[in-house]
Formats: structure tokens, sequence, C-alpha cells
């Protein structure tokens, strides 16, 4: 609840004699006013003054003695450090932390500008290691959100550096990122840690298809391998926050096939060796449903439709055909799953699903088989069929089961073990 | 049960942590410097002909790309058994010309030992042709002086540059200046 909608309509409470005035000030004394932006406020502090001292210290760089630039760069490494555990000490967490994190900052840049110094800068990639290293340290000594989301986005720029101008994979950087901070997700799944964690690593993941020359296909086995991790993970909220991005590249890619894989010069790109994938993709689909099992989440199980790997069929009206099943069959089952937990969000995620597939469906198949106000018909009985079913569903279900108050209970608890 | 986390984020815990992270990033960085130092005290020197191409970065301030002579050796100087792959390490045994360059005397896959004049030079192979092989020595870039990175690259196109090496004990090499030979200094 916030503090605005309680200053709102809490005078008419006092008025409707549900509380008295000096409840209410207890209650309005009980959520302070707390500007939330001031979470983010340190961040792009610490990024920006990161920034400038780098372009101004780039700008005379050359003027200065290498002693100096040596001295300046670890001045102002444990400038900020110092500063972040001061302000620590003090009891101001974010500026703390933001200090901190410009001191992580400062210790890739004294990399990066001490082997230029002394012209070591070359294809090696040791060197920047250590900067995840020392990022993943600190996000283990304090615990903080913020330097998770450092540590991630280093390591996803080490990554990039690596493949893009060294042309090779720094597999210690993956594993690093994929350890010690999937460790550290284990423990304390925090939501908004365990988005920014896996798309980083779908990020590298990208990288490592990339540089293989592999078929991008392959990337759905480790993307998937994260989603399968999130099953296993205790926290709900924490898994699906740590689900959503390899969810939402799946989705993607099943769209982008259904709209442009009709050609079969696509379809021939995405098609890696069939048994290999197969067996692959299998073996992280066990493992998910084992999870899904051992956490008593096999409503979440029709996720995998959108792995169903459709670029086997031939190029041209099946394969398109197919996709598009597949994305209103997914559609669907997201849809009857958050009739069935009350979830209005989900139910929201489901409806534009359906739209999207809708949409999709029109300007693939309209044109050429139907007739378009047919297909708008069709498509709104079925919608409209839909809605009337799952509501039938849901008050047979409710006449059936006497507690409602299930899902609700199960929901509540599941937001107090998230850590907030 | 044991929780890394737990044990690392303890309050009482955090300051001698913090110390000693912040000791190991600023001797990781005097370590780096070192090595540079190091590198042209203790090393070898060699000289090596170039013609760089393409200068500027966007956020590190000037830098010339070189291309060496010797990035380009052919497959009669592979001394290995088997034949090279891409992104293999291999060894350069170089040998000092009349004119003070070093030249490409054989590409190893494990180190040779160098007689009197020579000296040996990692390389990694990125390209394997019919007759040749592409290497590369972590010598490619060159970060110089605002401004003069254009000047040098101007001077690269008319004549070879003389790009001064030193090449550590340990295998390190770091290039120690370049020398527009064609114009005296740079």
């Amino acid at each position: 609840m916030s503090r605005k909608f309680l200053e709102n309509e809490s005078p008419g409470w006092v008025a409707d004699g549900l509380i008295s005035e000096a409840q209410r000030q207890q209650l309005l004394a009980r959520y302070p006013p707390e500007a939330q932006a001031v979470g983010l406020l340190p961040l792009l502090g610490s990024v920006l003054v990161g920034l400038s001292a780098l372009s101004v210290v780039a700008a005379n760089w050359q003027g200065l003695p290498a002693v100096l630039r040596v001295a300046l760069l670890l001045g102002s490494l444990l400038g900020a450090y110092g500063a972040g555990a001061y302000f620590l000490r003090r009891g101001n967490a974010d500026l703390g932390h933001g200090l901190i994190g410009l001191g992580l900052i400062v210790f890739g840049a004294s990399i990066i500008l001490v082997s230029q110094l002394y012209q070591l800068v070359g294809y090696d990639v040791s060197g920047l290691l250590a900067w995840v290293v020392a990022g993943v340290a600190l996000s283990y000594v304090y615990g903080s959100r913020l330097l998770v989301l450092l540590t991630v986005v280093i390591g996803a720029a080490v990554q990039t550096y690596c493949v893009q101008v060294l042309g090779s994979f720094s597999y210690a950087t993956a594993a690093l990122v994929a350890v010690g901070l999937g460790y550290y997700w284990w423990r304390r799944p925090a939501v908004v840690s365990s988005t920014v964690l896996a798309t980083g690593l779908l990020w590298q993941a990208g990288l490592l298809v990339i540089v293989l020359h592999a078929k991008i296909t392959w990337f759905f086995v480790p993307a998937m391998a994260i989603y399968a991790a999130g099953d296993w993970q205790a926290s709900r909220s924490g898994a699906r926050a740590l689900q959503g991005p390899p969810l939402v590249a799946a989705y993607l890619f099943m769209v982008g096939l259904a709209t442009f894989g009709e050609t079969d010069t696509y379809a021939n790109v995405l098609r890696p060796p069939l048994l290999p994938y197969l067996l692959s993709l299998g073996a992280v689909f066990a493992i998910s449903v084992v999870g899904k099992r051992a956490r008593g989440r096999f409503d979440t199980l029709l996720d995998w439709l959108l792995l169903l790997p459709g670029f086997y069929l031939p190029g041209g009206l099946p394969l398109a055909v197919a996709t598009l099943v597949v994305l209103y069959a997914h559609a669907g089952s997201v849809l009857a799953r958050a009739h069935r937990q009350q979830d209005s969000d989900q139910l929201t995620v489901g409806a534009v699903l359906f739209v999207v597939a809708t949409a999709v469906a029109y300007f693939k198949l309209t044109w050429a088989f139907l007739d378009k106000s047919l297909f708008f018909l069709l498509g709104g009985v079925l919608l409209l069929g839909l809605s009337w079913y799952l509501r039938r569903r849901n008050a047979q279900t409710l006449a059936a089961a006497p507690p409602p108050a299930q899902p609700a209970a199960s929901k509540g608890a599941d937001e107090a073990t998230q850590p907030s | 049960m044991p929780d890394l986390l737990t044990w690392a984020s303890d309050p009482a815990r955090r300051r001698p942590l913090l110390r000693l992270l912040v000791a190991a990033q600023v001797l990781y960085v005097l370590g780096v410097a070192g090595a540079g130092y190091a590198t042209t005290a203790l090393g070898q020197h060699i000289v090596l002909a170039t013609t760089p191409v393409d200068p500027r970065d966007l956020l590190y301030g000037d830098f010339v790309r070189l291309r060496y002579a010797i990035s380009e050796a052919p497959l009669s100087q592979w001394r290995g058994e088997t034949p090279p792959r891409r992104r293999q390490g291999v060894f350069l045994l170089l040998a000092t010309g009349p004119d003070s360059l070093s030249t490409t005397v054989g590409v190893y896959p494990k180190a040779p030992t160098a007689g009197p004049s020579q000296a040996v030079l990692r390389a990694w192979v990125t390209d394997v042709y019919r007759n040749s092989l592409a290497l590369r020595f972590n010598l490619e870039r060159y970060y110089v002086p605002e401004g003069s990175g254009l000047r040098l690259e101007k001077a690269g196109r008319r004549h070879p540059l003389r790009v001064h090496v030193s090449i550590a004990p340990w295998g390190q090499a770091r290039i120690a200046r370049v020398e527009d030979a064609g114009a005296g200094r740079k």
C-alpha cells in the first residue's frame, strides 16, 4: 500500500467511522514518506561520476607522468571504497553501496588504463577477469542488489569485449557469473537480481552461439537450462523472475518463426543435427520436469510448448500453421493458468499473447487462405468460447471445492517468503 | 546449513573482508604496472617492421592498429608435426638481420631455444590459408599521445614503421616505442 493511497483515502475512513483521527495519524506515522527513486539515484550518480572521471582523466591522460597516472587511479579506487565503507557505517546503505560500486568501476578502469599505459592491452582477457572476480566477491560481502546488478553488467561487458575484439569466448567469465551469482540467486532470489541475472546470462549464451558459429537454435539449450534452474528454486517469485527472460526469448523466436519461417531458406539455417539437439534439449526438459514435480509446479509445464522444435518441419505452410497452433496453445495455457490462480496480471499477459498470436495468424494466413472478415469472426468466437469455458470451469471448481481462500493464501505465503 | 552468503555478509567480517578485497585490487593494478616495467627492464629487445592501419578508438583515446611484416608466415616455416589450427598458441623464432629488423626463422608449436641474436615471440594463429599462416602477437595496438596516431598512420602508409618490442623472460611482450624511420623520431 502506497503512502499516497493512504493519504488520499484515510480521511474517508475517518468520515465513515472506520478509524479515528488518532488512528489515522498512527497509520500515517507508520508509513513515513520515502522517495522510491532514491534507490536508483546512487546507481545513476556513481555511473555518471565514474564516466566523468574517466573522460576528464582520459582527456589529460597523455600529459601526466606514468607514476602520477597510477597514483591517481589507485587514489580514486581507495577513495571510493573508503567513502563507501564510511557511509555504510553511518547507516546510509544506498549511498554506501553506490560508492562501493563506483570503486568497482574504478578498478576496471584502472586495469584498462594501466595496461594501456604500459602497452599491455592486447588480446588477453585475464586482466579483465579480475574485474569480474572482484564484482562477485563484493556482491557476496555486501549482499547488495546494486552490486549484483553491476557485476552482471560487468560480466556481460567483459564477455562482449572478448567476443568482439578478441574473437573468442571467455568460459571463465561465463562460469564466474553463472556459478558465483547463480549461488547468490539460489540463496537470495530477490526479484530484480533474478531477471537481471537471467538476462546477463542469456546475453553471454548468445555470444557463445555467435562465436561457435552454431545454429542459433542451440541458444535455447543454455537458455532453458537457466529456466530449469528456476524450477528448482524454493521461492516461486524468484523462480518466475529468472524464468521470464528465457521464456521471452523462446516466445520471440516462435513468433519470428511463425512470421518469417515459411521460406525454407530460413528454416534451414535453424536446423542443428536432429539427434544431439533433441537429446540436449530433452535432458534440460527432464531436469525441468523433475524440478517442477519436486516443487509442485506442474501448472507451468506448458511453458515448454514454446520449445517445440517446429523448425524441423518442412518450411512453408506446415511450419507456419504448426507454429501458430503452438502460439495459440501457449496463450491458452497461460490464460487457463491465470484463471485457475485468479491472477489478473497473468490474465492480461495471456490475453496479450492471444492477441499477438491472432495478429500473426492474420498477417500470415488471411491474405492467401481466408476472407479477412471471416478470420476476425473466427478469432473473436475462439476468444469468447475460451473465456466462456474458463468461467464455467472456474464456477465448477468453486462450487466443488469449498476453500476459495486457497489461492489467495498460497499467494500471500509466496510473497512472504520473498525478501523485499 | 553453512551458507557462504551469510558468512561473507556477516557485519563483523565485512570490514576485514573489504580491506582484503581492496588490498588485492590495489596489488593487482600495481602488478599490471610492475609487469610493464619489468618487461622493459629485464626483457630482450627486438625491432619489427610494420604498416599501421585504422587509427582511433572511441573511448580510450588514440591508438594505432599495427600490422607486422611477420604477421603472415609461409606454411613452409611451420615446424610442427600436425598442421596448425586456428587459435592455436605458437612460438616464433626470430633472427635479427643486418638492418636490425627481426624476421621469422620458423614457427613452432612448442617454445624453441633461441640462439645468439635470436628471440622467441609468443603468437596465436588467426587463420590458416593454403600456403601461409596469419598470426597475431597481442602487439597489434599501440596507444599513442593525442593526435599523433594520425601522423603515424600517414607515415605508415608511405613506408614501414619500426616498432621496438621488449620480450620478458616469462614470455610477455610489449611495445616499447614506435619509430617512424623515414622521418626521424615520431
